[in-house]
């Protein structure tokens, strides 16, 4: 399996909850990788560090051996975050916000068409499909439905549709099944994580990262990262975590 | 096939395509001998002249601007907070009073509203003679039926629960509405006041335009003359002034909203409204000891058959069209420009540039922007559109600043960080989400616009202002009267309609 990205030493300092201390671990092409730790521990902070947010003071970054210090526009576009707090753009449509994840591959023009006509209708339809969600839940405004009257799981999925169309190839979830009731979070944990016949990620993605607070789902994965208090705790295959390894994780 | 579905930020950036045609018929008709008046007029600016007669004549005249600003804003704003209270339908069910009184108050209201300042000066100027107190009645009147009309809005706009209770709990009316309304009250009033004192200086410039006295005569004089030194020295005195001023308010708003605190800032609030309008009244007395006192100088009642025959004289359509295309043009300018500005260079060291170009277009009275223009350009609609709109894109460019000030940062992150472009993330996760509220308030912007045309109709040679000005001079009243009626007609429908759209875009 070849390593995507590579953290190095990274070092992040701030308050007690945003800290990262001396951190080194690798993602590979065709894992899911769950991210386990108590509340604090990190994980936003270590997601932050990955998707650019954040700047680390000491360590690397480097994404397909290369740093991601300055990154340019394509590095950016490969690495995609299903943010916690979802970041919707209230103000648009349902097909404005899916679309505005593919503003890293198109120019001004597109970017203000998006915001004067319904475009692209077919490709939101489809990363809509992908991400679980029966367009015809939409009613009769679909696409041009306000996100402001969705549900919490609709406007989940379509964050998660706005992932899709931005085709990384890195995909950050960063707790996507929070205040989510059980049904909804299986389908949004199978919409991240199925794979294909071949073993491809169904999304097309190589690789996916999540950061949740479920201890018993992570049979669902192939890796699990653990952090607490900043430090990587422990970095095992999923089938090789024990129940003492997540009792010592969780214990105060 | 695409469908047309324009949303909040689209709307509020479609607009600049009115600066096409206004740019192309400018620079069409633009003359050589202007380059050399503008490079004058431009390194003038760096180069203000510092002769002590100068700067001693321009402080005295900015006094006589500042007083009457404060004079015409304290009135307007003692006397809007009457009359909004006494228009209120509400607060006459509280007496159990009938409420068709408060209905005819609110109506007739429309009309002194609907007359711009600087025409309600001119008007004031012939039936009272040249005199400051003229500049600031012309300010209080428009002003106060404009305090009014907000005032009143909002005492509707209330949760009548809180005054319910108080009242079924047997409080009397004055003490329930007393403590029910006066903490929401008190916040519109310190917020609105704060921003209609800043309009006062500005009107009480423009009222100086036009020969009322104070720096805007002095700037007027400067300009004509072509002393662009002497014009930058006014002009960064009267800068100093509004920064100051915005500086002040700003720094008054942003104070904490504790209840027992605001009470108490809303007293001193009070306090100053009423020391402003006396310090301002002897100030002026002060300041101009022989100006005398205003005389009425008379004028014959309106006959019915000579307002017929001056309207049907008239040339109706082309003076509206002008009147309503210089709206459209202007306003799509002032709307359209400052965020396009923002999203063609979204860096900080340009929005800080732009801040400071708002700050100056702001600060210059439009008819000065079209005499300037005029020094290179011959008269067209399109010179008064450029006025205006630059003008009031200074007004937009500051209330964008403050409305992204307020914005956080996580959506423009998120676009960012998913590969957008540095202007598109701006475009979609810092405008966009305040794209409405910047919408509602063009839409005002455009009704302020509408009344404006007057002030720059008047020196552009186009619409109804240049028409009423023709009048003016050659005192046809009846013409006047038919005119000033027109203006206020279209005002109201402008207002109108800009309500419509600002109610649908703040449910949005």
């Amino acid at each position: 399996m070849s390593s995507l990205l590579q953290l190095e030493q990274v070092q992040l300092a701030g308050s007690q909850r945003d800290r990262l201390s001396n951190l080194s671990l690798q993602i590979h092409s065709g894992e899911r990788v769950a991210l386990l730790g108590p509340s604090g521990a990190g994980k936003s902070s270590l997601m932050s560090v990955i998707n650019g947010t954040l700047i680390p003071q000491q360590g690397r970054v480097l994404w397909r051996g290369q740093s991601l210090r300055q990154r340019n526009r394509r590095q950016r576009c490969e690495i995609g975050t299903l943010w916690q707090d979802l970041r919707l753009i209230e103000e648009l449509s349902v097909g404005q916000n899916i679309n505005a994840g593919a503003l890293g591959r198109y120019g001004l023009p597109w970017a203000l068409a998006n915001l004067l006509f319904s475009i692209g209708a077919e490709s939101c339809l489809q990363c809509l499909r992908q991400a679980g969600l029966d367009p015809r839940v939409l009613g009769p405004e679909g696409l041009d439905r306000p996100v402001q009257r969705l549900s919490g799981g609709q406007r989940q999925r379509v964050a998660l549709a706005r992932l899709f169309r931005q085709r990384p190839s890195l995909v950050l979830a960063d707790e996507p099944l929070a205040s989510l009731d059980p049904a909804i979070a299986a389908e949004v944990l199978d919409c991240l994580l199925d794979k294909d016949f071949d073993g491809s990620l169904v999304h097309g993605a190589d690789a996916v990262m999540v950061s949740l607070h479920r201890p018993d789902l992570i049979h669902r994965f192939d890796r699990v990262l653990a952090l607490r208090e900043g430090r990587l705790l422990f970095d095992a295959p999923a089938t090789a975590v024990t129940p003492a390894d997540l009792q010592g994780l969780y214990a105060l | 096939m695409a469908r047309l579905r324009p949303s909040a930020p689209a709307l509020a950036l479609l607009p600049a395509l009115a600066l096409l045609p206004v740019l192309i018929t400018v620079l069409a008709a633009l003359h050589d001998g202007g380059v050399e008046i503008w490079t004058a007029f431009l390194s003038a600016a760096v180069h203000p002249s510092l002769d002590p007669v100068l700067l001693k004549a321009l402080f005295s005249a900015l006094q006589v601007t500042l007083a009457m600003a404060l004079a015409g804003w304290s009135l307007s704003l003692v006397l809007g907070v009457l009359l909004g209270c006494c228009a209120s339908e509400r607060l006459m069910q509280t007496w159990h009073w009938p409420t068709w009184p408060a209905t005819i108050l609110r109506r007739s209201l429309a009309l002194p509203r609907s007359v711009h300042e600087l025409i309600w000066g001119l008007l004031l100027l012939q039936v009272l003679g040249l005199h400051p107190w003229v500049a600031v009645a012309a300010i209080t009147i428009p002003y106060a039926a404009l305090v009014a009309r907000v005032w009143r809005d909002q005492l509707e706009a209330l949760d009548p629960t809180r005054l319910q209770a108080l009242l079924k709990g047997g409080a009397p009316p004055l003490a329930a509405c007393f403590t029910a309304l006066s903490p929401a009250m008190g916040t519109v009033l310190m917020s609105y006041g704060g921003y209609r004192l800043e309009c006062a200086l500005r009107s009480a410039t423009l009222l100086g335009v036009f020969g009322l006295g104070g720096l805007g005569t002095d700037l007027q004089l400067s300009l004509q003359s072509l002393q662009f030194r002497e014009l930058w020295s006014g002009l960064w005195l009267l800068g100093g002034v509004s920064v100051l001023l915005e500086t002040l308010l700003t720094l008054w708003r942003r104070r904490s909203p504790e209840a027992k605190a605001g009470q108490r800032r809303l007293g001193l609030f009070l306090v100053f409204v009423i020391g402003a309008g006396i310090a301002g009244g002897l100030w002026l007395q002060v300041l101009l000891p022989d100006s005398g006192s205003v005389v009425w100088q008379g004028m014959g009642w309106p006959d019915w058959r000579r307002l017929t025959q001056a309207a049907a004289d008239l040339p109706w359509l082309r003076l509206i069209v002008e009147t309503l295309l210089l709206t459209v043009l202007a306003a799509g300018i002032a709307i359209g420009l400052p965020p396009l500005a923002i999203v063609m260079a979204p860096s900080r060291l340009w929005q800080i540039m732009l801040n400071a170009v708002w700050a100056l277009v702001r600060l210059i009275p439009p008819p000065l922007t079209v005499l300037l223009l005029l020094l290179s350009n011959r008269p067209t609609l399109a010179i008064g559109a450029l006025a205006l709109g630059l003008h009031n894109g200074g007004v937009m460019g500051r209330l964008l600043r403050e409305e992204l000030e307020q914005q956080s940062v996580h959506q423009q992150q998120a676009m960012h960080a998913s590969g957008a472009s540095a202007r598109l993330s701006w475009l979609y996760g810092l405008f966009t989400p305040r794209s409405s509220g910047y919408l509602a308030y063009g839409a005002y912007r455009t009704d302020v616009i509408l009344r404006e045309t007057v002030v720059v109709g008047l020196i552009g040679g186009s619409g109804l202002g240049w028409q009423l000005l023709e009048s003016l001079s050659s005192f046809h009243w009846d013409a006047v009267l038919v005119l000033v009626g027109a203006y206020a007609l279209i005002t109201l429908l402008g207002e109108w309609l800009s309500d419509r759209c600002r109610t649908r875009w703040l449910q949005s």
